[in-house]
């Protein structure tokens, strides 16, 4: 049965196929996760319908309340969907150097959106909405970053999903963002079978990123717990853009560049288990598709193109 | 053969403005004393005076975090490549920050 009553409820049960033709052998096996089967094409449509529903039952949200939330993309197209089937008013508070796609998305969903400064990147978005937060105390802020909704939302249908799709699952490789995919699916994964590996990717963006005037600006997700993970890797550029248009000329996946490097750290786990001569179902999540990035110009050209590219212009 | 560190902005006065340095060592603590005999200063913004990591430092052998490899006793070897990189929010949300100055 493929009908659904709303958009709302075609969330999750998103397909895990099989990719044979860059897996290294019969018994090393890579798996993707399409996210981007999700009502907004990522995969925070689960974490957002989750933290607004267990707002919502906390009495948290009612009926006209106005959303607050720091984001730049997908996190914020999910919840302006969500917000508008539900009847809640969003804002969202990103830098203000996003791509121009991103800013029409939300405010074709309905967002409102205040900018902060480029130069401070996220973690200035961050402390932004949350200065907004205590000049509105009325305003909701879901705050993905350290809300349980999020984590749970894939503790209880991402990792699930996973386990029934492919029993034999060894590893789960995602990418690191708020940590909700990880930390969620990873818990319940491991509770299943202690020795899966679940695998962390994250992006290594350009400098202005890191441009933090002390260390101790810096900031780790409150959901964020180390022992959930096996590895953590950091993925440059131009693996990630190598990566991302492997898959759309090897298997005909057209992913956005944050799974390209998803994707790098999934293959290296399957040609490690070649290497040591071990049976390996490797299963990585593909957070959204490359529509919203085509304006990186990144899937074409020189890959040293391309990295250079994407150097002034957010990747993923 | 030596091993190759890459400082973030935010660390390179203590590099003199350098962008990559190189060391010796056999694990990460040992690679972090000898960078911090040739540029005084750096190992104190990257470890605790209790003698750990700090929590918003992370730093990759071969792009791998430390972390997930015993921390401060990691490995080292000649020919590997040791990133720095303070912590930042991450996620779409981080991404979209990643703008300008090519590294």
């Amino acid at each position: 049965m493929a009908r659904f009553e709303s958009l709302l409820d075609t969330c999750g049960n998103t397909p895990l196929i099989g990719l044979p033709r860059l897996s290294p052998s019969e018994k090393v096996r890579i798996w993707a996760k399409l996210e981007d089967r999700n009502p907004t094409g990522s995969v925070k449509d689960r974490a957002a319908l989750y933290m607004v529903r267990t707002a919502e039952e906390h009495g948290r949200l009612k009926p006209g309340a106005t959303i607050l939330e720091p984001t730049s993309g997908n996190t914020g197209i999910a919840l302006a969907m969500v917000a508008k089937l539900r009847g809640y008013r969003l804002v969202c508070v990103m830098p203000e150097n996003v791509s121009s796609e991103r800013v029409q998305l939300l405010r074709m969903y309905g967002a409102e959106i205040i900018f902060s400064p480029a130069a401070g990147g996220s973690n200035q978005a961050v402390a932004t909405a949350k200065q907004i937060a205590t000049e509105h105390p009325d305003w909701v802020m879901l705050y993905q970053y350290g809300n349980e909704a999020n984590a749970r939302a894939h503790y209880e249908t991402t990792g699930p999903e996973l386990l029934r799709d492919l029993p034999t699952i060894t590893h789960f490789v995602a990418g690191l963002g708020t940590t909700g995919t990880l930390m969620g699916t990873g818990r319940y994964l491991r509770e299943k079978n202690p020795d899966i590996q679940i695998v962390a990717a994250e992006p290594r963006y350009g400098e202005l990123v890191y441009g933090l005037r002390n260390i101790d600006e810096g900031y780790v997700p409150e959901l964020y717990d180390a022992s959930v993970l096996s590895r953590r890797f950091s993925v440059g550029t131009r693996d990630a853009v190598l990566r991302t248009r492997q898959l759309v000329e090897v298997e005909g996946l057209f992913v956005g560049f944050s799974t390209g490097a998803v994707f790098h750290a999934a293959l290296a786990m399957a040609h490690e288990a070649v290497r040591e001569g071990r049976a390996a179902d490797v299963a990585f999540l593909v957070a959204d598709a490359g529509w919203k990035y085509l304006s990186t110009g990144a899937y074409t050209g020189t890959l040293a193109d391309a990295e250079s590219s994407l150097e002034g212009q957010l990747w993923a | 053969m030596a091993i190759d560190v890459r400082i973030p902005t935010i660390l390179r006065s203590h590099t003199g403005g350098a962008k990559a340095v190189s060391g010796s060592g056999d694990t990460l603590l040992q690679l972090l004393d000898n960078l911090d005999a040739q540029h005084p200063g750096l190992k104190q913004r990257l470890v605790t005076p209790e003698g750990g990591l700090h929590r918003f430092v992370n730093i990759y052998i071969n792009d791998e975090d430390v972390r997930f490899q015993g921390s401060l006793d990691a490995k080292v070897n000649d020919g590997d490549t040791v990133t720095i990189l303070p912590a930042v929010a991450g996620g779409a949300f981080g991404f979209a920050a990643a703008s300008a100055l090519r590294g």
